[in-house]
């Protein structure tokens, strides 16, 4: 079966624009910024079609576009506060807004914060965990090591399990 | 709590829809035209200094300062060097976010690592010849009248200004090139 580029542009927003949405908030915290973000990451992808030859799985395709889109946006910003390796952090860093009083908000405000504040690399690691991706799925991706994933899925479950007492996820 | 972070994270975003092609045309279209305009003004600032030193070379060349005018065009000939070289450096960026995050990235700070590590070449190093020219023509027409000991006390801090200005900017972006070839390390140690 062949796919256009616009039949593959339909197929991954169907598929992925949730995660595309998640993606664009985790790493911009002003919300106008990241619906733009969002909508540059769309726009990367609907370029990008025309180059796939289906050497990866669409998955792994929109994946890539849009943590490198992300990560260009990360790096064009003002630069903020210095970015610290996951392996040097001991705890999650607190929400930006502390007036925030449900505890779930508050949860994904301390992640967002999590992976506003590591290298790109430890982030994308982060995001795509969360997203439920396996471990091949994320050095597929990102282009990491098995073992440089394994490191840093590891450091990610305990920080968070340390602060939020969660289950193993699958 | 009932939820782990894992599980809110999908909980959020279900809303989300792909953006239209036809807004991705415009977006593609009004980002080509903020590029022309960015080009445009900086085409057109070195355009107007260039102008502006050739002016004063070919008026120096008219009043028989034949050395001060040729150090002015030699240093309009490096900005047009220094121009070229940020257009080249601009324009030459293949885009290819397709590819693994780790290559992406490692492109992206080998980029930046090749254009900060050569700014001595492409950036100063098109300056100095008419900036050194200058100083040496002003200072020997200064001569003439004062003698060459007092010529060159006069213009010794003004030239330690300009030069100490050049060997700031080489030094600076050679640190900063310097922390992007340890980053390009430390990712080259992840693959």
């Amino acid at each position: 079966m062949t796919h256009t580029p616009d039949t593959l542009y339909q197929q991954a927003g169907n598929e992925f624009a949730p995660a595309i949405a998640r993606l664009a908030r985790a790493v911009e915290r002003d919300a106008d910024k990241a619906r733009d973000l969002e909508q540059e990451i769309h726009c990367a992808l609907w370029t990008s079609f025309q180059r796939f030859n289906g050497d990866c799985a669409l998955k792994t395709w929109v994946y890539r576009v849009a943590h490198n889109v992300a990560a260009d946006h990360i790096a064009k910003a003002v630069r903020g506060p210095k970015k610290v390796p996951l392996e040097e952090i001991d705890a999650l860093p607190a929400a930006a807004n502390p007036e925030s009083e449900a505890a779930e908000a508050l949860v994904l405000a301390q992640v967002g914060e999590l992976i506003r504040s590591l290298p790109p690399l430890d982030a994308q690691t982060i995001v795509l965990w969360l997203e439920g991706e396996s471990a091949a799925a994320i050095s597929d991706i990102t282009g990491l090591s098995a073992g440089a994933v394994s490191v840093r899925v590891h450091r990610i479950k305990t920080l968070l399990a340390d602060h939020f007492e969660m289950g193993e996820p699958t | 709590m009932t939820n782990t972070p894992f599980t809110q994270w999908k909980l959020t975003g279900g809303e989300a829809s792909f953006s239209s092609p036809s807004e991705c045309s415009k977006r593609a279209s009004k980002f080509e035209r903020t590029i022309h305009r960015r080009n445009l003004i900086e085409y057109a600032a070195g355009v107007f200094i260039a102008a502006l030193m050739g002016a004063s070379g070919v008026g120096a060349f008219i009043k028989g300062e034949a050395l001060i005018g040729a150090s002015l065009l030699i240093t309009v000939l490096g900005v047009f060097v220094v121009m070229w070289g940020l257009h080249k450096r601009g324009s030459n960026l293949q885009r290819h976010p397709e590819d693994p995050c780790l290559v992406h990235l490692r492109r992206q700070y080998e980029r930046q690592f090749e254009a900060l590590r050569a700014v001595p070449l492409w950036y100063i190093g098109p300056l100095v010849p008419g900036v050194t020219l200058l100083y040496l023509a002003v200072t020997a027409r200064v001569a003439e009248t004062i003698g060459w000991i007092d010529a060159l006390g006069g213009i010794a801090s003004s030239a330690g200004i300009t030069f100490g200005i050049f060997g700031l900017v080489a030094l600076a972006n050679w640190f900063a090139a310097r922390s992007l070839k340890q980053k390009i390390d430390e990712i080259d140690a992840l693959a």
